[in-house]
């Protein structure tokens, strides 16, 4: 990484050590280029050998045409949701590790039970039982003559959709934010209690700042891993990328046509969020750099 | 022992699981005096100094501190309160600076003073300058540990325990992670701080500078304190065999 950043002084022709020098950066240079191009030419020939196949099976490029709008206009739904569920289940997980490292008693049995729980279950079976099961509470709670509690447990299906994939995501991160905070060495925290902090202090001020560091590669994999997990929300009705394209699929038979705009829009939505994360550790490697 | 001790130990026993680390230790430091605490790898000085401000919890003993005093029984709890603001009397430095990565060198020298002793930022920063000058590292103050040399951290890491002025300075083998080139540098702002009249503890295995700086010297072996004196007395003159048998080849080495 550091070696073609470096900056030489003098010009060309100056010195035959510093000649010889920028000749081999040169070399790395083009033979990293032309690495590059060749993985780039084999994902294109790829691509045009997949996109012959499709033609060749009664795939209707003029109805991909006239649809895509319609299976676009869902994805500020996806990136909202995923966006959203994203947030709460960070602070799921921070709290999650944090009780777990605790040595609080219920905090631990808490964030273990929830950790166990979530991840023994699969998302969509958590999605039912938090769209179609608490709402039988709730009029149970109702019925009892409870309607303020009783309406917590009614929930519309993005609020189900938002909170299940929380949940499920916060268990898993939590076991991210768990490591993260453990890879700090024990020195830094003995660092910090010499001068004296608690251990809010040290958590906030210390651990956390070089822990998120280290596991934002992490994080974005799991934001990029939610946004394809979200077409599960479409279950329940909701209007975005998954359930739209599903609709004219069952509707026109279309269902390469549909599916294939729908995972289009999925491959770039990550990639444009990995190139964010890129984005997002370049800025936190400042103060690490020489 | 005299009256105005500002630290002062009394049968310290740690044990690490069936490791039975020190077997009772008791001695006290009277202010501006400069201890140094020598002895074998594993002999359990390092642990001494660390149950000093409680980063090692004892298992046993009375630890008083500039007046603040904390007896603890073996197999009961004792007040964690209490010997977290007992610790605020010392500073201590790292054999591996610890100094936080994410901070630059001055964040690092003010982070206790701000979050610790909720000290504007506006007057912690001053004072930070104030203690980073005094190791010679004002104009490193805005630069990460990363870009610094390993005795600079070391400084910047003094600088920092330094800025809580706490009674008594804590050093545990503070040379021991740097090159040789590198290790003047730390002792002379440790020579510097002795001269001003710093109360300081330092665990080392350089011999030349604790016969320099020592008022008096304790030799630690399995977990006691085998003797204690003056350096001439100890290097010199020891009463102790296990303490002429530590020290003679280092003595030999340093005839050559």
């Amino acid at each position: 990484m550091a070696v073609e950043t470096m900056k030489f002084p003098g010009q060309p022709g100056s010195d035959p050590d510093l000649d010889m020098c920028h000749a081999l950066l040169a070399q790395q240079r083009r033979e990293r280029l032309i690495r590059t191009t060749k993985i780039g030419v084999v994902w294109v020939i790829l691509i045009i050998i997949l996109t012959i196949l499709l033609l060749q099976f009664n795939f209707s490029p003029a109805y991909v045409y006239q649809h895509y709008g319609f299976v676009l206009a869902g994805l500020p739904l996806t990136i909202g949701i995923s966006l959203a569920s994203i947030l709460a289940a960070t602070v799921l997980a921070l709290l999650g590790a944090v009780s777990k490292l605790s040595n609080n008693s219920i905090a631990q049995g808490i964030a273990g039970l929830y950790v166990s729980l979530v991840r023994g279950t699969p998302l969509l079976v958590q999605i039912f039982i938090i769209y179609n099961g608490l709402p039988q509470i709730g009029t149970a709670l109702i019925a009892k003559g409870m309607p303020q509690i009783g309406h917590l447990f009614i929930l519309t299906a993005i609020q189900s959709g938002i909170l299940a994939l929380s949940l499920n995501y916060g268990a898993y991160m939590t076991e991210i934010f768990r490591a993260g905070i453990q890879s700090i060495s024990g020195g830094q925290r003995e660092a910090a209690e010499s001068i004296g902090m608690n251990r809010v202090q040290i958590l906030r001020r210390v651990i956390l700042p070089q822990a998120v560091r280290v596991i934002i590669p992490d994080i974005a994999n799991q934001f990029i891993a939610m946004q394809k997990d979200s077409a599960l929300v479409s279950f329940m009705g909701i209007w975005e990328m998954t359930y739209r394209a599903n609709r004219f699929a069952r509707q026109d038979s279309k269902f390469m046509e549909m599916f294939v705009i729908a995972a289009l829009l999925y491959w770039l939505l990550t990639i444009v969020s990995s190139w964010f994360e890129g984005l997002l550790e370049k800025r936190m490697r400042h103060a690490y750099e020489r | 022992m005299s009256d105005n001790a500002i630290i002062r130990v009394e049968n310290l026993h740690k044990w690490f699981g069936l490791l039975h680390v020190l077997k009772g230790v008791s001695f006290s430091v009277v202010p501006k005096e400069v201890l140094v605490i020598i002895g074998r790898s594993g002999s359990g000085k390092s642990t001494l100094l660390r149950c000093l401000n409680f980063l090692e919890e004892p298992s046993s003993g009375t630890i008083d501190i500039a007046g603040q005093s904390l007896t603890i029984t073996a197999g009961t709890r004792y007040d964690h309160n209490q010997a977290i603001a007992m610790r605020l009397n010392t500073g201590m430095v790292f054999q591996d600076f610890n100094l936080f990565p994410h901070m630059t060198a001055l964040d690092n020298v003010i982070e206790g003073l701000v979050t610790v002793k909720k000290m504007p930022k506006d007057k912690a920063i001053p004072m930070g300058m104030k203690y980073l000058q005094k190791v010679g590292l004002e104009e490193k103050s805005f630069e990460h540990p990363i870009r610094l040399s390993g005795g600079q951290k070391q400084r910047v890491a003094i600088a920092r325990a330094l800025a809580m002025e706490p009674k008594v300075m804590l050093f545990d083998e503070p040379t021991s992670a740097l090159d040789p080139e590198l290790i003047g540098e730390v002792l002379d702002v440790m020579k510097q701080l002795a001269f001003e009249g710093t109360t300081m503890i330092i665990v080392t295995h350089e011999m030349g500078f604790a016969c320099d700086v020592a008022d008096r010297i304790l030799f630690v072996d399995r977990g006691i304190i085998a003797e204690s004196g003056t350096p001439d007395q100890l290097f010199d003159h020891p009463q102790d065999e296990r303490t002429r048998l530590f020290l003679e080849p280092i003595r030999k080495v340093q005839q050559i």
